[in-house]
C-alpha cells in the first residue's frame, strides 16, 4: 500500500511539474472547443480536451490543453475558423508580457520585447538586425526580416511557430508605431 | 570530445553529426555549407575558431534543419539520447531547438549515465527547456542576457514570454537580485554567465567577475553576439580552463572582438566572428 501511494504521488508531481509548458485555449461554447481540437490534431500540434481550472474558467466547461510553446502557430490555425476567447498558461504569469523598452543609438533604435530585440534604422525604417530568444524559429526569422522595411515585411506572428515569435512580434509592433509617429 | 547541438534555419539540412570544419563565412559539415548567421551556426564557428587557435580537436555537432515546426529539434534530441553514452562528450553544448521537456528529461538521464560525466553548458532554449524541467542545477554554464535572467528567477515560467513583469522591469543593477533569486529557486547552472551592459558571472550566488570594457552598445543589437559566447565557454571549457575562468575570458573576448570589428548596431555576427583569434590572442597573452 505504502509502495502503491508513492508510486501515485510520483505520477502526481510529475504530472504537475508538466503543466509548466502546458497552456489552455478557452472557448465559448463547448462546439468551439471540439472544432479546434480537431483541427490541431490534423496539423500534428499536441492538444487534448480539459476541463479548465476552476481560477482559469472563463466561457464553457470544456478547454484545449496545448503545448504552450506552440502559442503562435495556434493562434494562426485557429483564429480563421474557430472563435476562443484567449490563450492562458496553465501556471504562473497568465498574460504574455507586453512590456517594451527603447535603446537609442546614434541612427538606430532598438526595441526589446521579453527575451526579443529589434533593431532598425530610423531614417529608413529598415531592419538591420534582430537578437535574442531561443526557439527554432528565431534564426528563421532573423533572415526573412533583416534588411527589409518594417512595414514590408512579413509577421513574426504569421510565419512564426513559437513564443518567442510572438515575443518578436511584438519588438515589430513597437518599432513600426515609433518609426511611423517618428518620435524617435 | 566538444558537441554541439542545435537546428539551422534551412530545411534541406538533415541530421548532421560530424566533425565540423570552416567555410567562408560558413561552417561545413558533412558536406554541407551552413552560413554562420546568428544562432547555433554562430555558436559552432567560435567555437571552431577557437579550437583551432589552441590546437584542439575540432567540436562535433549534432544539427538539423527546422525552421519552427520542431521536426528538426526532435532529431537531435534524439540522436543525443540514443548516442550520448557512447560519445561520452567531455562538453555538451545545447543550444536553439524546441523546448521539450520529457526529451529533455530522457536526455539528461543518458547523460547522467556517462563517466566522467560531461561538462553541460546550456543557451537559448535549451537553457529554457533545463530551467523549466527542473535541471538547471544540473548544468555547469547557463549564459542568459538580462531578461532572459528575469526569467530564470521566476519559478513559475515556461519561457521569457511569460514572466512576471516586475522582474522584467528591473533595471540592469539589479541584475544581482535576480541571480540571487535564480538560485534560490533551483533556476540557475552553477555557473551563470548573464550578458549586458556589464556582463556578471556569478557561481552559486556570488558574484565572481563584472565585466565592462571595452564597452560597445551597439554589441547587443547585433544578432548572434550571445552565441558566440556561448561557442567560446564551450570552446574553452574543452581545453581543460576552469569554468569560471572560460566564463570571464569569453565574456572579455566577446567584448574586444567587438571592439576589433569596430561594430555598430546594423553590423553582423560574421565580421564580429572574423576578430575572434585576434582578440583570443590579446585576452590570453595579457
Amino acid at each position: 500500500m505504502t509502495w502503491f501511494d508513492k508510486r501515485n504521488k510520483l505520477t502526481n508531481d510529475k504530472q504537475e511539474k508538466e503543466k509548466i509548458s502546458c497552456g489552455l485555449v478557452l472557448f465559448d461554447s463547448v462546439q468551439d472547443a471540439i472544432q479546434a481540437e480537431k483541427i490541431l490534431t490534423k496539423n500534428k500540434n499536441r492538444c487534448r480536451l480539459v476541463a479548465p481550472p476552476p481560477e482559469l474558467r472563463k466561457g464553457c466547461d470544456l478547454a484545449l490543453e496545448i503545448s504552450l510553446i506552440e502559442q503562435a502557430i495556434i493562434e494562426r490555425l485557429l483564429e480563421p475558423k474557430v472563435p476562443y476567447i484567449e490563450i492562458t498558461p496553465l501556471r504562473g504569469t497568465t498574460e504574455l508580457l507586453d512590456v517594451i523598452k527603447i535603446y537609442t543609438y546614434d541612427g538606430y533604435t532598438m526595441v526589446k520585447a521579453g527575451n526579443m530585440k529589434l533593431t532598425f534604422e530610423d531614417v529608413s525604417g529598415i531592419i538591420v538586425n534582430t537578437s535574442g530568444g531561443g526557439c527554432p524559429d528565431i534564426p528563421y526569422l532573423h533572415m526573412e526580416l533583416v534588411g527589409h522595411r518594417l512595414n514590408e515585411i512579413p509577421r513574426p506572428r504569421h510565419i512564426g511557430h513559437t513564443l518567442c515569435a510572438l515575443m518578436l512580434d511584438r519588438a515589430v509592433e513597437g518599432a513600426l508605431k515609433i518609426w511611423e509617429e517618428g518620435t524617435v | 570530445m566538444l558537441i554541439i547541438a542545435g537546428i539551422v534555419p534551412a530545411l534541406h539540412i538533415p541530421l548532421l553529426t560530424d566533425v565540423v570544419s570552416q567555410g567562408q563565412d560558413s561552417i561545413i559539415v558533412s558536406g554541407y555549407s551552413i552560413p554562420c548567421g546568428q544562432g547555433t551556426a554562430a555558436t559552432v564557428s567560435v567555437a571552431l575558431a577557437v579550437t583551432d587557435y589552441l590546437g584542439l580537436d575540432s567540436p562535433r555537432v549534432a544539427l538539423a534543419g527546422d525552421k519552427g515546426s520542431g521536426e528538426g529539434s526532435q532529431k537531435v534530441y534524439q540522436y543525443l539520447i540514443n548516442n550520448i553514452e557512447k560519445l561520452k562528450p567531455r562538453v555538451l553544448a545545447l543550444h536553439y531547438w524546441m523546448p521539450n521537456l520529457d526529451l529533455m528529461r530522457m536526455l539528461y538521464k543518458n547523460i547522467e549515465k556517462c563517466s566522467p560525466r560531461p561538462i553541460l553548458i546550456a543557451d537559448a532554449a535549451s537553457m529554457y527547456t533545463a530551467k523549466a524541467a527542473g535541471l538547471a542545477p544540473g548544468f555547469d554554464i547557463f549564459t542568459p542576457d538580462t531578461s532572459e535572467m528575469a526569467f530564470l528567477a521566476d519559478p513559475e515560467a515556461f519561457h521569457p514570454a511569460y514572466i512576471n513583469k516586475h522582474l522584467f522591469k528591473l533595471d540592469e543593477d539589479k541584475i544581482p537580485e535576480l541571480i540571487n533569486l535564480a538560485y534560490k529557486h533551483q533556476g540557475a547552472a552553477k555557473i551563470l554567465l548573464v550578458k549586458g551592459k556589464r556582463d556578471i558571472i556569478a557561481d552559486g550566488g556570488n558574484i565572481l567577475a563584472t565585466i565592462d570594457s571595452p564597452n560597445i552598445p551597439a554589441m547587443e543589437c547585433i544578432g548572434g553576439t550571445g552565441d558566440t559566447i556561448t561557442g567560446m565557454c564551450a570552446a574553452l571549457a574543452y581545453s581543460g580552463m576552469s569554468l569560471d575562468q572560460a566564463a570571464i575570458a569569453s565574456a572579455k573576448v566577446n567584448r574586444m572582438a567587438g571592439l576589433l570589428a569596430a561594430v555598430n548596431p546594423a553590423s553582423s555576427i560574421n565580421a564580429v566572428i572574423k576578430q575572434i583569434p585576434a582578440a583570443l590572442a590579446q585576452a590570453l597573452n595579457t
